[in-house]
């Protein structure tokens, strides 16, 4: 590791501080992805702000029936903590196949949000990363690419998202609460959080330099009784999915579908939400059929990679999988 | 089964590991965890270019840091032995000349090493050192290669293979792919070096302390009496501690050079480019057989890959030449130079991946025949060796099957594939055989008795090594038994290059070595005691009573086992059947191992309970290699882009289930006088050809290229014939 000066703030502001105009300084949270990349000579900063027991480590209780996660509680703890698993189960379920109970009760949620790409590119730096190192061009576009994206990428950057519980949260629905410096505080849409890639893929997320993620707000629960996260992956656990979807049923009382909240994961730069599907299940009757069809529309604009046709098939299947499971499986 | 006269009182029993409580407490010291005075550290540097030359080197940056001592490279290393070939081939006592010129053969080569103060200064300065390369084009890939033949040569003919080819009414004529496989034991490459005057102390992780020692001292051109070697603990190896590698005379050099006592630990990145790797293996099967099941020929054509500067060679063939009975047979090994790490030997070399191809084929082949796979591999069973017309000094491999197959449920199978299902999941059966050699080699021990009244206690000492198999508890035990003593009384010293000298761990021969050489010790012991005692050989009396009558208040003594006569006269292998249950998701192509039996026929079992690991740890290593092990090569730069344990997936304990382990009793004193047969490598044996065939079994498909992935299930179309049938 290189040389790097540590920094343990004990408010938001002091951080925000801490950091300042600093564009070599990280934040660290459970450090499950900071430490690691610093390892990997990927991440080279030259200043740590501890942030991970600063006081963001509670779930509450909104007044529109919402819930709020701190951005520094732990993966663990936020999975099982009643309230989660009383409303927003898909959310548990999702979180609980990711990485392993020793990852989990280190990695925060705020941490979890800013997880970076596993492209092998991305980790070697000896080879082209324009994630990486902007301009050094992208190896996995014409290299090694079963792993990769076949949604919105671009020509500078095929990477993927590595997270499981940003799939459950763009299913779920999220707003993301942001201290910024100065003081002020920002709500970004979870939506609008992550980015494609485009020119510019050594940039995650919309955050702004020096914002620290505090919170993350939940949509008011819709999926308590039907959901499901499905993920394929190469081994039974401590793997990243190769397509992964969370699914959840909003059922009205006649078992026609109110709502639906569908996203997949291993398939983009970001979370994957798959509006197009969300919108035709509205109002269907539940069924093979109409999963099938919404399979199909979900994946209608998927452009594959040289390598990865597989995960166009694989994700069609998934999300049929996920609905299914949603729909008969009932909580 | 033939009585023996062999004390059997502690062997036998499932004790636990009389080092476990060490290991647990963390008091077991590790090559890198010794304290050796004024230690500094070594960060190995690595290429990053697959092919070329060094064309500069600039320091300087790294050099002016805190803490740093000396940075080397090829320009200023020790001269180091060189190989008297263009490849050096490599067995356990080869040398490992590194640092030694400016050309680079893979990407990942040790190109320099820094040595600092502490850990974190040399890894920070390693990577201040700028490299520059006249960088050519690199050969990665050999699948459309004929390749060479590696000398001495392991081809192997009998019969008229093309003659039994157009015999037969049924035949297999496919080729299999198995991936670059790593090692990956749990404790790191490390080794700590020190330079006291003319001799050179070593604490390394190794499996073979004896023949690591010719290493060292043959590359330093050294004579092997100023080498020691100090190993009592290793964290693993599968082969990969079976020879010193370029970092342990990396650390001497740096020791050497610096004058101070150097700890170098190989990370888990460098573990993927510089201490060896399961090659990349074509398996091209060519089987036929009559419609009654009597196979008429066998091939079994392997192609695969070796380091530009260093040469090895996995004996895929190895059982294609003795496992069944067949008049024609032929064998064959090639091997492409190409700009990868040098390939070593990893768990059952050859075996491992030879019999999931063979065991594959002779799936395919009973299943054309309409011919239940358990049956048809009895029915060519042999008890003589058709590779050298040696009977075999023991094989129940039918018994295997059979005891197998009543005990698994084997006739409750799934006669159709992809005819049984539950829910999403698509339900299979498998079989295969395993089959490994079980060599003895000549093994020495020092046993020492001291009497206390009428109380003895006993040390025993060799350069074994316990790799985490249980060397030192089976050696306890056989001691406890051949001086008729318990087995709390007696310590074991193993590990150091000053004690007598065994074969070390590897090639399943372990076991059956160190326990004789023990036996033979303690046989000799109770000899020479009896004669001081003025007694003949027929008294049988305790030997703390005998001691007492002569007044002896200790003794010791030295002893070898070596193979007997008979062993020379005769084939001696370990058999065993897997029998497994494999489910696999019908769309998304994951899988789950419901259960796995195996059916093992190795002799005496000394200690089940750790006899139950290893063959437990050779299952699980078989699982990964089926499903989820693999070592991706980039093709556009030649490095493995598979690079920690995060990517390179070894199985995880979801991935596992109902692990049923089962011994025959054997008694097969041709192998050796305490009948011990090797086990640690039988474990992984014919594992993937089990998995695989509960695969074809569970979804129609073949799936002859590991690891077998959700993506290839997903992509492999269900075997034409089943829509024929």
């Amino acid at each position: 590791m290189r040389p790097y000066a540590y920094r343990r703030p004990t408010t938001a502001d002091e951080a925000l501080s801490t950091v300042g105009s600093n564009e070599r300084a990280r934040y660290l949270g459970g450090g499950t992805n900071l430490l690691d990349l610093m390892k990997e000579d990927v991440e080279r900063p030259d200043t740590i702000v501890e942030v991970s027991e600063l006081d963001y480590r509670s779930v509450t209780a909104n007044d529109n029936g919402s819930y709020t996660i701190g951005g520094m509680l732990n993966n663990t703890d936020t999975a099982n903590h009643p309230a989660i698993r009383q409303h927003y189960p898909l959310l548990t379920m999702t979180m609980l196949a990711a990485a392993t109970e020793q990852i989990r009760n280190m990695a925060t949620n705020a941490g979890n949000l800013l997880q970076r790409t596993r492209c092998p590119y991305f980790f070697e730096t000896s080879m082209p990363c324009n994630k990486r190192e902007p301009g050094s061009g992208c190896g996995a576009r014409n290299g090694f690419n079963a792993l990769h994206a076949i949604f919105g990428w671009s020509d500078a950057c095929v990477a993927t998202n590595p997270s499981d519980m940003n799939v459950a949260l763009a299913a779920i629905g999220a707003t993301v609460i942001v201290r910024q410096p100065g003081g002020g505080e920002r709500r970004i849409p979870f939506g609008d959080f992550h980015r494609l890639p485009g020119d510019t893929p050594e940039r995650d997320n919309t955050l702004e330099a020096g914002e620290l993620i505090t919170a993350i707000e939940l949509d008011p629960p819709r999926f308590a009784r039907h959901y499901y996260y499905a993920k394929v992956r190469e081994r039974n656990s401590y793997a990243f999915a190769l397509v992964s979807v969370a699914a959840g049923l909003e059922l009205r009382d006649d078992g026609i579908i109110a709502s639906a909240g569908l996203a997949m994961g291993g398939v983009a730069h970001k979370p994957w939400k798959l509006t197009a599907a969300e919108e035709y299940l509205r109002g269907k009757a539940p069924g093979p059929d109409v999963f099938e069809a919404a399979a199909e529309r979900a994946m209608a604009d998927a452009m594959p990679l040289e390598e990865n046709e597989y995960k166009v098939e694989m994700g069609r299947r998934t999300i049929v999988r996920a609905l299914t499971q949603a729909f008969e499986r009932t909580a | 089964m033939q009585a023996t006269k062999e004390p059997r009182v502690e062997i036998g029993k499932a004790i636990d590991r009389i080092d476990g409580k060490l290991k647990v407490t963390g008091r077991a010291k590790y090559a890198s965890e010794f304290a050796v005075e004024g230690v500094v550290y070594a960060q190995g540097i690595n290429s990053t270019i697959a092919k070329g030359r060094i064309t500069g080197i600039d320091a300087a940056e790294a050099e002016k840091q805190p803490g740093v001592i000396k940075v080397i490279t090829h320009r200023n290393a020790l001269p180091l032995a060189t190989p008297d070939a263009e490849r050096l081939k490599l067995d356990t006592k080869s040398i490992a000349p590194v640092l030694q010129s400016d050309r680079v053969n893979w990407y990942g080569e040790w190109i320099g090493v820094v040595v600092a103060e502490t850990f974190e200064q040399a890894q920070y300065a390693a990577r201040l050192v700028r490299f520059t390369y006249a960088k050519e084009d690199a050969k990665v890939d050999f699948a459309q290669d004929a390749g060479y033949v590696p000398e001495p040569k392991l081809d192997y003919a009998r019969g008229d293979v093309d003659a039994g080819m157009a015999a037969a009414d049924e035949r297999v004529e496919v080729t299999y792919r198995t991936p670059v496989e790593h090692h990956h034991p749990m404790e790191l490459h490390a080794v700590i070096a020190e330079w006291k005057g003319e001799e050179l102390e070593l604490h390394m992780s190794s499996q073979m302390v004896n023949d690591n020692n010719t290493g060292v001292a043959d590359t330093f051109k050294i004579p092997k009496k100023n080498v020691r070697i100090i190993a009592p603990f290793i964290g693993g190896g599968f082969g990969s501690k079976l020879q010193a590698q370029e970092h342990v005379m990396l650390a001497a050099m740096a020791a050497k050079i610096t004058g101070r006592p150097v700890q170098f630990t190989v990370s888990r990145q460098q573990m993927f480019t510089n201490t060896g790797l399961r090659q990349e293996n074509l398996q091209r099967m060519r089987l036929g057989a009559t419609r009654d099941g009597v196979l008429t020929a066998l091939v079994h054509d392997t192609t695969s890959h070796t380091a530009t500067n260093k040469e090895y060679q996995e004996p895929c063939g190895a059982a294609s030449k003795m496992l069944y009975k067949v008049p024609n047979n032929k064998v064959t090994h090639r091997l492409v130079p190409i700009n990868l790490p040098y390939p070593w030997a990893m768990r059952a070399p050859g075996e491992a991946t030879g019999s999931y191809a063979l065991e594959c084929a002779m799936d395919e082949l009973a299943w054309k025949l309409n011919m239940d796979p358990v049956e048809f591999r009895i029915k060519n069973d042999t008890q003589v060796d058709p590779s050298n017309d040696k009977p075999f000094s023991s094989r129940l491999m039918a018994e295997c099957l059979r005891v197998g197959a009543q005990r698994f449920g084997w006739a409750d199978r799934p006669r159709e594939p992809r005819s049984r299902r539950e829910g999403n999941w698509l339900v299979g059966y498998g079989v295969s055989v395993g089959s490994r050699q079980s060599p003895l080699q000549q093994s020495a021990a020092r046993v020492r008795v001291m009497r206390d009244g009428r109380k003895l206690t006993a040390t025993v000492q060799t350069d074994a090594t316990d790799i985490g198999t249980g060397t030192y508890t089976i050696l306890a035990q056989t001691a406890a038994d051949y001086l008729g003593i318990p087995v709390e009384q007696v310590t074991v010293e193993l590990g150091d290059s000053r004690f007598p000298i065994s074969p070390g761990s590897g090639g399943s021969w372990g076991a059956a070595s160190f326990t004789n050489g023990v036996r033979s010790a303690c046989l000799k012991l109770r000899e020479e005691v009896v004669a001081k005692a003025g007694k003949g050989a027929e008294d049988a009396r305790p030997l703390a009573e005998i001691m007492d009558d002569a007044d002896l208040a200790e003794h010791a003594a030295v002893a070898t086992a070596k193979p007997t006569e008979a062993f020379k006269n005769h084939s001696v292998y370990s058999f065993g059947a897997n029998f497994s249950e494999v489910w696999v998701d019908a769309d998304t192509g994951m899988f789950k191992l419901k259960r796995i039996l195996t059916v093992g026929a190795a002799g005496t079992i000394l200690n089940p309970k750790t006899a139950y690991s290893q063959v437990l740890g050779g299952l699980v290593m078989g699982l990964g290699m089926t499903f989820t092990e693999q070592s991706h090569v980039e093709k556009q730069y030649g490095n493995f882009i598979t690079r920690s344990l995060a990517d390179y997936h070894v199985p995880v304990n979801l991935d596992l289930a109902d692990v049923q382990v089962v011994y025959l009793p054997e008694n097969d004193q041709i192998a050796n006088p305490m009948g011990v047969k090797g086990i640690g490598e039988l474990g992984i044996c014919g594992v993937a050809g089990s998995l695989a065939n509960a695969v074809f079994n569970a979804t129609g498909k073949r799936m002859r290229d590991l690891p077998i992935t959700p993506e290839k299930l997903l992509t492999t179309e269900v075997e034409p014939g089943l829509a024929r049938r």
